[in-house]
């Protein structure tokens, strides 16, 4: 068996290795190969995108029946035009359509940091960085997929979305306008909304390199943490330091550019929430980026 | 080739590996013993720069591992059997780690086919038992055909038909002029597969020599004596050829001498003895002592012991 190890015996193997094996230098471009490699051959990454897509379209079309059936509760003839209009801006098409976001974002975020944790808790990191000794590159291609892989799944769940839920808004007058950049800004918001929810969940996960843990600091900063200060902003909407803190959350900030950023009674500008947002993921990804270089495997 | 220098690794207050200097030459396999915990594994981890060593720079041929552009064409190591995601296949795991090196699938099949891999290469790596992550992890370690070898524990887990496949590949891997480094903590499987051999205790270099010098020197005998006057009797007997360890505090063990001459000369000298029995050593008896004895020179070192104390290091090297 072992006269087959390179099928050449004979011949000093020093130098000349390349001639039987063709080996190429590691480039950015073949870890991000190896990493879309890597995030399709586990189920975890099915699993996890298949419930993003499931839940965005579900969301969306369930959101058109509560419109349908509050058109017909209300009599859309009865309507004031002021009516009309606020009904708009709870339940515009962007709403409707992007309905599913945050949970989507959540299933995201546990994708973003089992992306990383994955590799640590079962050893593969070491193989990882045995093959790029550089680290930051398989780290940077980790984060390139995963951003991207996270931004066309959310495309295509908002396309689908959109799909489903046609009929009920255009029946309602309520369909989506492609023409109206507000509209199209809050759901491309989410769009990047939920990219940097994702490389958030890395970041923590790069610096926990802990699964479970990575998941619970995921879903406390975007879920846990928001909802508190909902109950608080609502109890003391009076009170300055709730209402500067809540619109300064990573998830309250970030959701300014997406359909719920106006339905917060204070919230940031669009693009400056999702500064903030962005921020905030830059210092966990980094902080991550140093943990991952300079401790050992 | 790999050169390590001074190559220190601390975590707090334990120290891992003490200073190791040693170089794996090709053309040979080499191999590294040890009791575990004595520091193999983090000295083979800081070559493929997964540990960052407290002190001291190794090398593999001629630049650290992280400065090579092809760094699996350079070395392929098992370090571990599970440093695989064991939600994968092993197929998968192969094309993912050619992928980064640009390696063709053709190559994968080929390791697969070699390393007996090809009944459970779409099966995920979770379900496999240890000889099989033990296949595969040399299979990871064979994709970019490198230079250079580094097999942590190779044997473990396998069956015998396993274990002689690794040996002879091995083998047939130094015989193409590659540097072939494995580790293992049993003295025989050593001997029967390596040329050379490094022994680690403590994080201490103990012995660097070709296996057959240690085998041979394993195999001399050893006199057990035991005396109150043990550290001028450990005076008078140190020579040439003869080396003395104090075991314990008046007790010596003797190699390169009879007990008879170890007799005659404490008679000559007037040195009275308790005790003076030839011990027939084994080669894992050799190991052991030469091993446990790096242990004792940490806790006892001064007490005692004085002059007796024979520096392994100096006169196994």
């Amino acid at each position: 068996m072992s006269a087959t190890v390179t099928a050449r015996a004979g011949g000093p193997a020093s130098g000349t290795t390349a001639e039987h094996t063709p080996v190429q230098n590691v480039t950015f471009w073949r870890l991000l190969r190896s990493e879309w490699v890597k995030l399709w051959t586990l189920r975890s990454t099915w699993w996890t995108l298949g419930s993003t897509v499931v839940i965005m379209v579900g969301v969306a079309l369930m959101m058109s029946f509560v419109v349908q059936f509050v058109m017909d509760e209300m009599g859309a003839g009865e309507m004031s035009p002021e009516d009309q209009a606020s009904m708009g801006g709870i339940f515009g098409a962007p709403t409707v359509i992007a309905g599913g976001y945050e949970f989507a974002a959540l299933v995201v975020a546990v994708l973003g940091a089992m992306v990383i944790t994955g590799e640590y808790s079962t050893g593969m990191i070491r193989s990882t960085f045995a093959a790029a000794p550089g680290r930051l590159g398989a780290f940077a291609a980790k984060a390139t997929v995963l951003a991207v892989v996270t931004a066309v799944l959310t495309t295509v769940s908002l396309l689908l979305s959109w799909l489903v839920s046609y009929p009920i808004l255009n029946a309602n007058d309520m369909a989506l306008d492609w023409s109206d950049g507000d509209q199209l800004q809050k759901l491309y918001g989410v769009v990047i909304y939920t990219v940097l929810v994702a490389l958030f969940a890395l970041g923590i996960g790069t610096l926990l390199r802990h699964t479970a843990g990575a998941i619970f600091t995921a879903v406390a900063v975007f879920l846990v943490i928001p909802m508190v200060f909902g109950i608080a902003v609502a109890l003391a909407s009076n009170v300055d330091w709730v209402l500067d803190v809540n619109k300064f959350l990573p998830s309250v900030a970030g959701s300014a550019i997406t359909p719920s950023g106006a339905q917060v009674p204070e919230v940031l500008d669009p693009w400056v929430g999702v500064s903030v947002l962005a921020a905030y993921t830059a210092v966990v990804v980094i902080g991550g980026a140093f943990r991952l270089k300079l401790d050992d495997a | 080739m790999i050169e390590a220098r001074g190559l220190t690794k601390r975590y707090g207050a334990k120290t891992a590996v003490d200073g190791v200097t040693f170089t794996v030459q090709p053309g040979q396999v080499t191999g590294f013993l040890g009791p575990n915990g004595a520091g193999k594994s983090t000295t083979m981890r800081m070559i493929v720069g997964l540990d960052r060593p407290t002190a001291g720079t190794v090398t593999v041929n001629g630049k650290p591992y992280a400065a090579h552009r092809r760094p699996l064409a350079e070395v392929g190591a098992l370090l571990d059997a599970k440093a695989v995601h064991t939600g994968r296949t092993a197929r998968n795991h192969l094309l993912a780690m050619a992928a980064t090196h640009g390696i063709a699938t053709k190559r994968v099949d080929e390791v697969i086919e070699l390393t007996g891999l090809r009944p459970v290469a779409s099966k995920r790596v979770g379900g496999f038992s240890l000889g099989m992550g033990q296949r595969l992890g040399i299979a990871t370690a064979l994709l970019g055909d490198p230079r250079t070898l580094i097999l942590d524990e190779p044997v473990n887990g396998l069956d015998p038909e396993g274990v002689l496949w690794v040996r002879n590949i091995a083998k047939f891997l130094a015989s193409e002029g590659r540097t072939v480094f494995l580790s293992s903590h049993l003295m025989s499987e050593v001997a029967l597969t390596a040329d050379h051999v490094l022994v680690i205790g403590r994080g201490r270099i103990l012995a660097d020599a070709p296996v057959t010098e240690i085998v041979n020197g394993a195999a001399r005998k050893v006199v057990r004596v035991r005396s109150p006057q043990a550290t001028e009797l450990a005076e008078l007997l140190k020579g040439a050829d003869t080396e003395v360890d104090a075991v314990e505090p008046g007790l010596l063990e003797v190699r390169g001498t009879d007990a008879a001459a170890v007799g005659e000369l404490a008679a000559s000298a007037r040195i009275v003895l308790h005790e003076l029995m030839p011990v027939a050593s084994t080669l894992e008896e050799a190991y052991m002592s030469l091993t446990a004895d790096a242990v004792e020179y940490q806790s006892e070192d001064i007490a005692a012991i004085t002059g007796a104390t024979s520096d392994l290091e100096g006169s196994k090297a």
